[in-house]
């Protein structure tokens, strides 16, 4: 099993629409996924229709299987199922433990429903917290949205320099560009000096600035169910098949 | 009551097209049909293994989907067309294919077009919140059904709950009994290669020997299409083993008819089963093939390829020679007429023995048999000659079809108590018979060969060496005889045969 976060330390760079056709993309391959909504905002699990449940705010919650279990929604996709958002994340590391150990009561408990998952997909909130460097050190890799700007280009290596301070293995962040402009002379030049600097850090694919993304709200659900052929939908593809060939190899 | 775990129902088209209007408390069924329909083929096995279990093979565009009970549904891509179960890829289908007999072929059993769809219960925001897979099987013989996959998705049981009381009192049934296969195809055939004969206690000697052989009558008949086509050698098998019953009938039930109509009647049975012989036994030959090969060392290999190449072509020559005789005018009128002798009745002539009660009649016949096999059994010790070790195994092979052809007159339990350790005697005599015979024909095989055609005597020398091994596989099984024979006849077995064919009496 696998967790990736979604993560970036600034807001509306794209992050969500990354968890959701990340989330979407992964269940398509056969990985069983759990999209696990910890965005406040609580938009990836908006995007699948899941209402949030009232039971999650209850702030010993990850220290009772049962309820955990029965807060995880079937998307209506096959192999996504969502864990909704309103929750307080106070014990979210342990949840993350236990979803490691095999012998947890928790997992256990997942077992038993068939609910064992491949790829838990993190959609997190926007900040950097202690929360955000638990999930970084349970986390096998770090997506991290990037506008090509030179505010964005800033953000990103406040997070590299995060890591370094917190001892964290850099190799775990896979940048990639969002909201890309191909028009936009700023955003080539933001993206060759940022490639040169961050060389692996960064993946090939980009996600190009698209209306059909504009347009998950009102379609609410993965540009890939709702537009398979746009480029939006080619792009996100081609992040899915980068993404799993760094994270689960060949 | 339809158990809570229920994957697949079955119902009516117009049933499911009801469910758009049931109340689904709070939420709203939506029927979504895929565009277009593609050819279907339903198949299973001559004996139908997988309608009998519950099963359904749908064979699509190059894929599969079985349909189980339990498990749901189990799809496979490029499987189409595949036979026999064996030769499916490992797969879902495979292995939900699993239990079926490797001998048996997969037939036919009708085909049509199918429709796929959706039944899903919507909320507020337009969230599923339950989902069936909907299959609907339109057959070009008439039937219809539609199927009816229950998909629970994760949290939203209550919803999953809710549909599955809407298809129940929509009509829905659990898929898994015959009734699905009825309602597509209604004008499906029945058989069974083992029909029940309802014999009471009062039946007539003579008509419970009608009885029988009227049953197995049929199910030879029903054989001959299938040995016909080649389709697999069951077909043969069984064929065979109906005219066996019907023969042991005539030979068992003595005096029951009439001693010269007896003796005219047990020699039409044998000419029709003596045309099917030689192609039973190289049948077994070549289905036993991968065992023989087993039994001597690779260097020998060479040589049995050769002996299996000619048993295939004499066998393809059997076949066709056997087909040609099942689609005579001659046999045809034969079989007619003893199908119609054996339903009218009237021109059997009558025995002796014809008007006593089943039960007697059945009592007398077993105990006797059985009285039979224990003296010759125990008169067997190392010395005895192999020809007496035969007659106990056709003794035993005979109070074996008696106790079948009676069953019905006799509590289940203890007579179930005894066939299973008459089973397994016969199993080691069966074994020890099947090496002998094995050995003389493969001594008639070696002195058939031509010893100056090249290959032939790398055959020979293979032929010999399995001939040794067969050998003493069969003094091993003939060591085993005494032991076998005492563990059946135990103090519980001899009381059991007392108890049930003797009044409870030495």
């Amino acid at each position: 099993m696998k967790i990736i976060a979604c993560y970036s330390n600034k807001g509306g760079v794209g992050k969500t629409a990354t968890s959701v056709n990340l989330a979407y993309a992964l269940a398509q391959g056969g990985r069983r996924v759990l999209l696990c909504d910890l965005d406040p905002q609580g938009a990836s699990g908006f995007y699948f229709r899941v209402k949030p449940s009232k039971k999650l705010t209850d702030t010993r919650f990850f220290e009772d299987v049962e309820r955990f279990t029965k807060a995880i929604r079937g998307s209506d996709f096959d192999n996504l199922d969502i864990l909704p958002a309103n929750m307080t994340f106070r014990d979210f590391d342990i949840f993350l433990a236990r979803m490691r150990n095999s012998r947890s009561r928790l997992k256990k408990a997942l077992k038993a429903v068939k609910g064992d998952y491949d790829v838990i997909l993190l959609d997190c909130p926007p900040n950097i917290s202690t929360l955000s460097e638990n999930v970084f050190r349970a986390s096998d890799a770090i997506v991290v949205p990037v506008i090509p700007t030179t505010l964005s280009q800033r953000t990103f290596e406040q997070l590299k320099e995060f890591f370094r301070e917190h001892d964290l293995p850099a190799k775990k962040l896979h940048g990639f560009f969002s909201m890309a402009q191909g028009v936009k002379s700023l955003h080539g030049d933001t993206m060759d000096e940022m490639r040169r600097e961050h060389g692996k850090r960064l993946m090939k694919a980009t996600i190009p600035f698209a209306s059909e993304v504009e347009r998950m709200g009102v379609h609410r659900a993965p540009v890939l169910a709702s537009a398979p052929s746009s480029g939006a939908s080619a792009s996100y593809g081609a992040l899915h098949d980068e993404l799993v060939a760094r994270v689960f190899g060949k | 009551m339809i158990p809570d775990d229920t994957k697949l129902y079955f119902m009516s088209a117009a049933a499911l097209e009801g469910l758009s209007d049931a109340p689904a408390g709070g939420l709203v069924p939506v029927i979504t049909w895929q565009e277009g329909v593609s050819p279907f083929q339903v198949r299973d096995t001559f004996d139908r293994e997988l309608r009998t279990t519950g099963r359904m093979l749908i064979e699509l565009e190059g894929g599969a989907e079985v349909l189980s009970p339990g498990s749901g549904s189990a799809a496979q891509p490029d499987v189409g067309g595949t036979r026999f179960v064996a030769d499916f890829p490992e797969g879902p289908v495979k292995a939900a294919l699993g239990g079926l007999s490797p001998l048996r072929c997969l037939l036919p059993v009708g085909a049509g077009h199918l429709r796929r769809g959706t039944l899903s219960l919507l909320d507020d925001e337009q969230k599923t919140r339950a989902r069936a897979v909907l299959l609907h099987l339109d057959a070009t013989e008439g039937g219809a059904l539609t199927i009816v996959q229950l998909q629970g998705l994760r949290g939203y049981d209550k919803a999953l709950a809710r549909l599955r009381e809407m298809i129940g009192a929509a009509g829905g049934k659990a898929f898994g009994d015959d009734t699905a296969y009825t309602q597509l195809f209604p004008d499906l055939a029945d058989y069974t290669p083992k029909p029940v004969v309802p014999l009471d206690r009062e039946t007539k000697a003579f008509d419970a020997a009608c009885d029988i052989i009227a049953a197995y009558l049929p199910v030879a008949r029903a054989n001959e299409a299938g040995v016909i086509a080649d389709d697999d050698t069951e077909f043969l098998h069984d064929y065979r083993i109906a005219l066996r019953k019907v023969r042991s009938v005539l030979s068992l039930f003595k005096d029951v008819y009439g001693a010269e109509q007896t003796i005219e009647l047990k020699g039409r049975f044998s000419d029709l089963m003596a045309a099917t012989g030689r192609l039973r036994d190289l049948d077994v030959y070549l289905l036993e093939k991968d065992a023989f090969y087993a039994l001597v060392p690779d260097s020998l290999h060479v040589g049995l390829d050769r002996m299996f190449a000619l048993f295939a072509e004499q066998r393809a020559a059997e076949q066709q020679a056997l087909a040609r005789h099942l689609r005579s005018a001659a046999y045809r009128k034969e079989i007619a007429a003893l199908c119609k002798l054996f339903d009218k009745r009237r021109k059997l002539a009558r025995g002796g023995k014809a008007d006593k009660p089943a039960y007697d009649f059945a009592c007398r016949l077993i105990w006797k048999r059985y009285r039979k096999i224990c003296t010759i059994a125990e008169a067997i010790d190392a010395e005895t000659p192999d020809h007496e070790v035969h007659e106990l195994r056709i003794h035993c092979k005979k109070l074996r079809y008696l106790m079948e052809f009676f069953a019905p007159l006799f509590p289940d339990g203890p007579f179930k108590r005894l066939i299973k350790p008459l089973k397994k005697l016969q199993d080691n005599l069966g074994l020890f018979n099947d090496y002998s015979v094995q050995q003389e024909s493969l001594q008639a095989f070696l002195g058939g060969l031509d010893g100056a055609e090249p290959g032939n005597l790398q055959a020979a020398q293979s032929v010999g060496a399995l001939i040794v091994v067969l050998h003493g596989r069969q003094l091993a099984e003939r060591a085993r005889v005494v032991d076998s024979f005492a563990a059946f006849n135990s103090a519980e077995t001899r009381q059991t045969f007392r108890d049930l064919f003797h009044g409870g009496k030495e």
